[in-house]
C-alpha cells in the first residue's frame, strides 16, 4: 500500500512540522474527490499553496487545479521542464522530476515504461506539466514522437503563449502578430496547430480549453488521466495566461480567460472510441459508488 | 592520528571530506574525524560531544520518519530512546529534500538545501543525522560543516559518511540501542545527571490544551465518550 | 503481437561470483556480441536503442536479447536525446538500465547523458566510438571520449573483445554501489572492437546478476513507495530569492567524490585502474582502448629487441589513476601514449597526473579512421632510447 510512505511513523507524527501533520491529516492522500478535490479547494490541505509565481499568475491557479483533480495523488509522478510552471509543480506534494530541456515526454515514456515492469498490478499516473516551449518547441521531437509510439501517460500543456520565465520571447504557440522579444515586428507566422498535430500523432483523448470552469477543467484533467491509464496517449492544452509579458491587469486575469474561450481557446473534445468507453466506464463507476454513499448519508440522518 | 576531519567553519568554499583524502570505512568499523576507527571509539567521541556540547539535537530524514518499512518502527523507537538520555535534546526533521520557499521555519525543520540556517539559528553545537538518504546527507554534513561550528554524527544504513565528525555505517536498530548504552555510560562518568524524558514535540503544532477538548476532537473514537441514544451512563471511574 | 516473450529462469549470482569464481567458457566472438552478452547476464531491466553505426549491432543484438526474455523492457527511441532522456527517466523508478551510441550520437545525447551524474542515474552507457562530424565519417576514432570526461561519470576503456564483456558486467556492479550511484561508461574503438573477432571467456547466461536493489540508493526512487512524497531529487536550486548557491557547489563535489569512490570497485572487480608490464623500464607505453592493444604488441617487439620499455595500459579513464600512474611511471625516461584522436587528451592527462610532464611523448596519433601500425609506436620507443629507426610502412 502505497500510502505507508507518505504515512508517519507513529511516535515521530509529534515531531513533524505542522505543514507535514496537516498534509498527513487533511490532505488529499487516499481520499475520494467529494472529500478532497476540486469542489471544496480551500476547505481540505492542498498538494501546492506557497509558491512563487506572479500574482495574478493563471497558470498557478490552473497548476493548483490539476493537484485538486489527481483521482490518486499518491500514486502520480509528475514531470516538468524549464519555465513558469515548474517553480508551482515543484512546491507540490507530488514527487516531480525536472530534467533537462523540454525532455519531459520522453522522460516520462523511461519512466511510465519501468513502472509498469516493476508494478505490474499497480497503476502509476504519470503526467507531464510543461509549458508551449517545452513541449512544441524545444520538445517538439520528443513530444511527438512519445505521442506516435502510443506512450501512455497524460501530457498537459500550459499555454501562455510566451517564453516567460525567460523574459517573454516568441514561441511557436505565441498568435501571428504578437509583438513580443525576438520578435520585434511581430510574430510572422501562426500560431502551431497543438491538437491537430496531437490527433495525426495518435492522441486517445484531446482538449483544448481555457480553464474558467472549475469543475469543466477538472472532469478534463480526471478523464485524460483514466484514458492515459489504459488506453493510450491524452493530450490537454489549456490556456493559462501569463499577465505579465502580454500586459494583463490582474483584475482582468479572468476576463481575459473568458475571452479567449471564444477566440483562440473555444472548448474542444476529442476522444477514441476506446477512450470514450473507459470515460463512460469510469464515470458511470463514480456516479453509482457518489448516489450510494449518499444514500448511506441519507440513512444516518433518519 | 591527526583528525582529518573537524569541526568547522571550514569557509565560504569548503574542501570535500574525500577530496582531502579520507574513505569509507570497511564494513564493521567506523570514522571518526575523518579516520577509521572502532564503532565503539566512535559512539564514545559522539556520545561525550552530544553531552558536553550546547543543544544537541536528532535530524530524523525521511526514511525513519515515515511508515515505509516494517524495519522503521523499531529503528524509530530506538531513536527516540536514544534522545530522551541525551540531556536537553531536541528532534527536528528533515521530513523531505526539496528546498524551502518562501522560507525555512527554522525551530521547526532542517532542510539539506541550507541546513545551516537550523544550526545557526538554534545554536546547535552537536547533531545527529539518521534515516536521511546517503547523497543528501553528504551535502547536508558538508554544508555545516562549512559554514557552523557543529559536531555532527551520521547513523547511516549504508557506507557512512566522510564528512561527519563521527560516523557509524551499517546500522540497525541495535546499533542505535548500543549507542544509547554509551551515552548513558558516558553520562555518568561525567556526573551528568538526567531522568530519562523524550525530547519536547515540534514547536510548529499546536499547543496541546485538554481544557478545550470537544466531542469533535476524538474524531472516529467519539462514540466511545458520547452517550447513545436513550443511554444513561451512571458509574464513572 | 501474438508473440510472447519467454520468462527464463535463472541463477542470480553476485558480482564477484559472476566475475571471479563462475566456469568460463571460451568464444570467438565481436566487441558487439561481447557487449551485449554482458547485458544479457546483468538483468538489465530495460534498454533503449537508437541506430548510429558501429554502435547499432550491439542495440540490434540487445533487442534480439530482449526478444529471448533476457531483459524485460526494450524499445528504439525517436534520437539519442530522446534516448538518454528516457534513460534518465525511468531511472526514477528504480531499475537497471543500459543504453550504447557512437560519435555524433554520444554529442546529440550529451545534454542529457552529463547531467546523469548530477540526477543520480546509475546506468550504463556503451560507446563505441566513432569519428565526429564534419566531414562525414563513420570510422573509429575516439576523440568523442573527450567530450564525457568532465561529466562526472565513470569511464572505463576496452582494449578488446574480453575487457568489454568483464567491463560491461562490472560497470552495472559499480554504478550501483550507494557510494557511487553515477552512471559508468564502457567504451571502446568503432570496427575495430566491435566488429572485429576475438576470444572471450564467457560466463554460462544461466547466471545472472542479483536484481537492481531500488532501495540501496543514495536518493530514492522516485516510485511512490519511498518517501519522501514532497520531494526534489532534482531540486530547481538555483532560484536565488530562496536558495543557497553553496548546494550547488557541493553537490557538484558529491558528484565527483562519488567519481572518486569508484576507484576501489575498479580495483576489486578489474584488478586495478593500470595494467603495468615490465615495471622496471626505462621507457613506457602508456595506452588506453585499441591503442593499448597495439602498445601491447610494441612491448612484446621491444623485448625480442631486448629494449628497456613497458606498458601502462589505462583502463580507467575515470576515475582517471593519478596516484598509480605517478607510482608506475616515477623512474621513467620517457612515457609514448599512442592515441586514437587528434587532441591527444590522453596525454594531456597523464601530463597533468605526473611531476614531470616533460617526459610524455605525445603520440603517435591516428585519427578519421586511420589504423595504428605498432611501427609508428616503435618509431617512438627508438627515438626515446637514443636509437634510430627505419621506419617503413
Amino acid at each position: 500500500m502505497s500510502l505507508k510512505y507518505v504515512t508517519p511513523v507513529a511516535m515521530f507524527k509529534k515531531y513533524l512540522p505542522k505543514d507535514y501533520v496537516e498534509l498527513v491529516d487533511f490532505g488529499p492522500f487516499g481520499k475520494t474527490q467529494d472529500e478532497a478535490g476540486p469542489g471544496n479547494m480551500g476547505q481540505f490541505k492542498e498538494l501546492m499553496e506557497e509558491h512563487p509565481m506572479c500574482s495574478g499568475c493563471w497558470m498557478a491557479y490552473y497548476i493548483r487545479l490539476i493537484f485538486a483533480s489527481l483521482p490518486c495523488p499518491e500514486e502520480t509522478v509528475t514531470l516538468g521542464t524549464a519555465g513558469c510552471g515548474r517553480l508551482a509543480i515543484s512546491q507540490a506534494a507530488v514527487p516531480f522530476i525536472y530534467g533537462n530541456y523540454g525532455d519531459q515526454n520522453a522522460m516520462a515514456s523511461g519512466l511510465s515504461r519501468a513502472f509498469r515492469l516493476r508494478f505490474p498490478d499497480k497503476q502509476k499516473d504519470v503526467i507531464t506539466i510543461a509549458g508551449d516551449g517545452g513541449t512544441m518547441d524545444i520538445g517538439f521531437s520528443m513530444t511527438m514522437h512519445s505521442w506516435i509510439r502510443g506512450e501512455r501517460f497524460t501530457t498537459i500543456m500550459l499555454d501562455n503563449e510566451v517564453y516567460g520565465n525567460t523574459g517573454g520571447q516568441e514561441s511557436g504557440m505565441s498568435p501571428k502578430g504578437a509583438v513580443l522579444k525576438m520578435a520585434p515586428g511581430g510574430k510572422n507566422f501562426e500560431k502551431m496547430p497543438a491538437t491537430a498535430l496531437a490527433k495525426a500523432a495518435g492522441c486517445v483523448y484531446i482538449v483544448k480549453m481555457s480553464p474558467t470552469n472549475i469543475k469543466k477543467a477538472a472532469k478534463v484533467i480526471r478523464r485524460a488521466i483514466f484514458v492515459a491509464r489504459e488506453v493510450g496517449p491524452t493530450f490537454i492544452h489549456a490556456y493559462t495566461s501569463c499577465n505579465i509579458e502580454y500586459s494583463i491587469p490582474t483584475e482582468e486575469v479572468f476576463a481575459d480567460a473568458r475571452a479567449q474561450e471564444k477566440d483562440r481557446f473555444q472548448f474542444e473534445e476529442y476522444m477514441t472510441d476506446a477512450a470514450k468507453e473507459v470515460i463512460d466506464r469510469i464515470e458511470a463507476e463514480e456516479k453509482a459508488a457518489h448516489r450510494a454513499k449518499k444514500g448511506i448519508v441519507a440513512e444516518e440522518v433518519n | 592520528m591527526t583528525k582529518l576531519v573537524i569541526e568547522g567553519p571550514a569557509g565560504y568554499m569548503p574542501q570535500s571530506a574525500p577530496s582531502m583524502g579520507v574513505v569509507l570505512a570497511p564494513k564493521g568499523q567506523a570514522l571518526l574525524y575523518g579516520n577509521v576507527a572502532t564503532e565503539e571509539e566512535a559512539m564514545r567521541d559522539a556520545a561525550v560531544a552530544l553531552l558536553t556540547k550546547a543543544n544537541p539535537t536528532i535530524f530524523p530524514g525521511p526514511q525513519i520518519l515515515w511508515d515505509w518499512r516494517d524495519d522503521v518502527a523499531e529503528k524509530a523507537a530506538a531513536l527516540l530512546e536514544l534522545a530522551s538520555e541525551i540531556p536537553n535534546c531536541k528532534i527536528i526533521p528533515m521530513p523531505d529534500y526539496r528546498p524551502k520557499y518562501p522560507k525555512i521555519d527554522v525551530k521547526a525543520e532542517i532542510n539539506p538545501n541550507h541546513p545551516n540556517l537550523t544550526i545557526l539559528d538554534n545554536k546547535i553545537k552537536a547533531c545527529v543525522f539518521i534515516g536521511v538518504h546517503c547523497h543528501y546527507a553528504n551535502l547536508t554534513l558538508r554544508m555545516i560543516r562549512a559554514g557552523t561550528d557543529c559536531y555532527t554524527v551520521a547513523l547511516c544504513a549504508y557506507m557512512g559518511h566522510e564528512e561527519a565528525m563521527a560516523s557509524i555505517n551499517d546500522l540497525h536498530a541495535d546499533d542505535i540501542r548500543k549507542f544509547k548504552d554509551i551515552v548513558i555510560q558516558e553520562r555518568k562518568r561525567l556526573g551528568i545527571d538526567w531522568v530519562t524524558t523524550e525530547p519536547p514535540r515540534n514547536p510548529s503544532l499546536p499547543k496541546e490544551d485538554n481544557s478545550t477538548l470537544s466531542p469533535v476532537d476524538y474524531g472516529e473514537y467519539r462514540s466511545l465518550i458520547m452517550t447513545k441514544k436513550g443511554e444513561h451512563v451512571t458509574d464513572v471511574e | 503481437m501474438s508473440y510472447e516473450r519467454p520468462k527464463l529462469v535463472k541463477t542470480l549470482v553476485d558480482i564477484n561470483y559472476m566475475l571471479k569464481e563462475a566456469p568460463r567458457k571460451q568464444h570467438f566472438i565481436t566487441g558487439a556480441q561481447a557487449m551485449a552478452e554482458a547485458v544479457k547476464r546483468a538483468n538489465v531491466d530495460m534498454a533503449i536503442a537508437y541506430p548510429i553505426t558501429p554502435q547499432s549491432e550491439v542495440m540490434h543484438l540487445v533487442g534480439d536479447i530482449y526478444h529471448q526474455g533476457h531483459i524485460k523492457e526494450y524499445y528504439r527511441a525517436e534520437e539519442e536525446l530522446g534516448t538518454m532522456s528516457a534513460i534518465a527517466g525511468a531511472s526514477r523508478a528504480g531499475v537497471r538500465l543500459f543504453t550504447a551510441t557512437s560519435g555524433p550520437g554520444l554529442l546529440r545525447g550529451l545534454e542529457a547523458i552529463v547531467s546523469w551524474s548530477g540526477h543520480r542515474v546509475p546506468a550504463v552507457l556503451g560507446i563505441l566510438t566513432r569519428v565526429v562530424n564534419a566531414p562525414l565519417s563513420i570510422q573509429p576514432d575516439n576523440i568523442e571520449m573527450a567530450y564525457m570526461m568532465h561529466c562526472g561519470a565513470v569511464m572505463l576503456h576496452a582494449e578488446n573483445q574480453q575487457d568489454v564483456f568483464d567491463m560491461t558486467l562490472a560497470a552495472f556492479a559499480i554504478a550501483e554501489k550507494v557510494d557511487v550511484y553515477i552512471p559508468v561508461a564502457v567504451a571502446t574503438e568503432g570496427f575495430f572492437v566491435t566488429h572485429a573477432k576475438g576470444y572471450v571467456q564467457m560466463t554460462s547466461d544461466e547466471l545472472a546478476l542479483t536484481a537492481f536493489d531500488p532501495v540501496a540508493s543514495p536518493v530514492p526512487a522516485m516510485d511512490n513507495e519511498t518517501p519522501p512524497a514532497r520531494i526534489q531529487r532534482d531540486a530547481p536550486v538555483q532560484k536565488s530569492n530562496f536558495m543557497s548557491y553553496l548546494i550547488h557547489a557541493v553537490w557538484q563535489q558529491e558528484i565527483w567524490d562519488s567519481n572518486k569512490r569508484a576507484m576501489k570497485y575498479v580495483y576489486e572487480y578489474l584488478g586495478g585502474p593500470i595494467e603495468v608490464l615490465n615495471p622496471e623500464s626505462e621507457v613506457f607505453v602508456v595506452a588506453s582502448g585499441c591503442a593499448a592493444a597495439q602498445a601491447r604488441e610494441a612491448h612484446r617487439a621491444s623485448q625480442e629487441l631486448g629494449l628497456s620499455v613497458g606498458l601502462i595500459k589505462v583502463r580507467a579513464i575515470r576515475p582517471f589513476p593519478v596516484d598509480e600512474i605517478c607510482a608506475a611511471a616515477k623512474n621513467a625516461k620517457a612515457l609514448i601514449v599512442p592515441e586514437h584522436n587528434i587532441i591527444g587528451w590522453l596525454a594531456q592527462e597523464v601530463k597533468a597526473a605526473i611531476p614531470n610532464g616533460g617526459i610524455v611523448v605525445g603520440g603517435p596519433r591516428v585519427y578519421g579512421g586511420m589504423t595504428l601500425p605498432v611501427e609508428l609506436i616503435m618509431k617512438e620507443v627508438h627515438t626515446a632510447l637514443g636509437l634510430e629507426f627505419n621506419l617503413k610502412l
